[in-house]
């Protein structure tokens, strides 16, 4: 996915990625990318949680408007462990957000 | 591997490297559970034509008839279907 | 904590506990896995800049979980080399009209919410919000199994940009891998 990156930032489009691999993205030198410490897979969280895939998102959104600096990795360290128990939690509730 | 590789091997004669990556590719990026998938698969042949099923030799035979790279991506299918048809399905990347 | 939740507990260290990332060394390990599969690049590209606010912008989504329309045939997940061709996935798609074929990661999550791996109703929703301009007319979706860098570079990589730029004319992307 990084070469598909620098192709793109090297044809004047800004890009951004979602990475689990902080350090596959930092070896490939992508202009921007978030990090999450999550499986892959699951790179915007889980099922059904509309809330935080939209906060992945909008991290990665947000990381275009504000980084210009080449290489720029935010780290958005949102325990998995947490998502999960989050998640567990909500199914057990019936619940979806 | 890499194709690069593969070809260097393959110039070499390596033929064990060309069969290591086949097992990584089956087993999920782990060669002895590629080992095992290939013996599930055969396994899984046997199983099915001990249904003693009609066969189809003709298609079969026209298949045959196709070229050397077609029949050999075709194998990696065949290989695949037959461990869809085991119930037993471990490709996730996890290993 | 009931004895059965401390029996399940993660330590401390665990990384889904300590929030580092779960599968370290990753490049490492593909790397002695499948040599020569892994890239390092010396240096980076020159950035680009958003030309305009993302309010206006037209955004694109590159992925590599192999996601298409139910309607069409899937990319090839069986060749050991992988599949060096992508699709166009509708941008105004949803959940239901797709699937993924993929064999190099889990997707159980994303085949019940294919938002999980592939967030496109979030940015369908962002769009109709107005916290983005628009979405190009098709988003790209691949399968992210490769094994010749140079060849990928050459046809995916540099096909997958042409089509952002000149046919889908987008103003930023967003790349998701699998």
């Amino acid at each position: 996915m990084g070469l598909i990156q620098r192709a793109i930032e090297a044809r004047g489009v800004p890009t951004v990625s979602v990475t689990v691999a902080r350090d596959v993205t930092e070896a490939i030198k992508v202009p921007r990318a978030v990090f999450l410490p999550w499986p892959m897979g699951h790179h915007f969280g889980v099922p059904f949680r509309r809330d935080l895939q939209r906060r992945v998102v909008l991290a990665a959104l947000g990381l275009l408007e504000t980084s210009n600096e080449p290489g720029t990795i935010l780290d958005l360290l949102i325990k998995w462990a947490d998502v999960r128990r989050e998640a567990k939690t909500l199914t057990e509730q019936g619940r979806k957000l | 591997m890499s194709v690069p590789y593969l070809r260097e091997a393959d110039a070499q004669h390596d033929v064990e490297k060309l069969v290591r990556f086949v097992r990584l590719h089956l087993g999920d990026g782990n060669e002895t559970v590629g080992k095992e998938e290939i013996d599930r698969s055969w396994a899984e042949t046997i199983k099915i034509l001990l249904r003693d099923q009609p066969v189809d030799r003709e298609f079969i035979a026209q298949v045959l008839e196709k070229d050397e790279a077609t029949l050999a991506l075709l194998f990696y299918h065949l290989h695949f279907y037959l461990i869809r048809r085991s119930g037993r399905w471990i490709h996730d990347g996890s290993r | 904590m009931t004895a059965a939740d401390k029996q399940h507990a993660l330590s401390a260290t665990d990384p889904r506990e300590s929030g580092t990332q779960l599968r370290a060394g990753l490049w490492q390990t593909i790397n002695e896995r499948y040599p020569g599969s892994m890239i390092r690049k010396e240096s980076y590209v020159g950035q680009a800049r958003l030309a305009k606010p993302l309010t206006e912008c037209r955004l694109t989504l590159v992925s590599s979980c192999g996601v298409h329309l139910k309607t069409e045939k899937p990319l090839d997940v069986c060749h050991p080399f992988g599949d060096f061709r992508f699709m166009r996935v509708p941008s105004g798609a949803k959940h239901e009209e797709l699937i993924i074929h993929q064999l190099k990661y889990p997707h159980d999550d994303a085949d019940l919410d294919i938002n999980v791996i592939f967030p496109i109703e979030r940015l369908q929703e962002l769009s109709q919000e107005g916290q983005l301009g628009e979405l190009t007319a098709n988003f790209f979706s691949f399968i992210g199994y490769n094994m010749d860098p140079e060849k990928f570079e050459r046809t995916l990589a540099a096909g997958i940009a042409e089509a952002v730029v000149e046919e889908e004319h987008a103003d930023c992307a967003l790349l998701a891998p699998a």
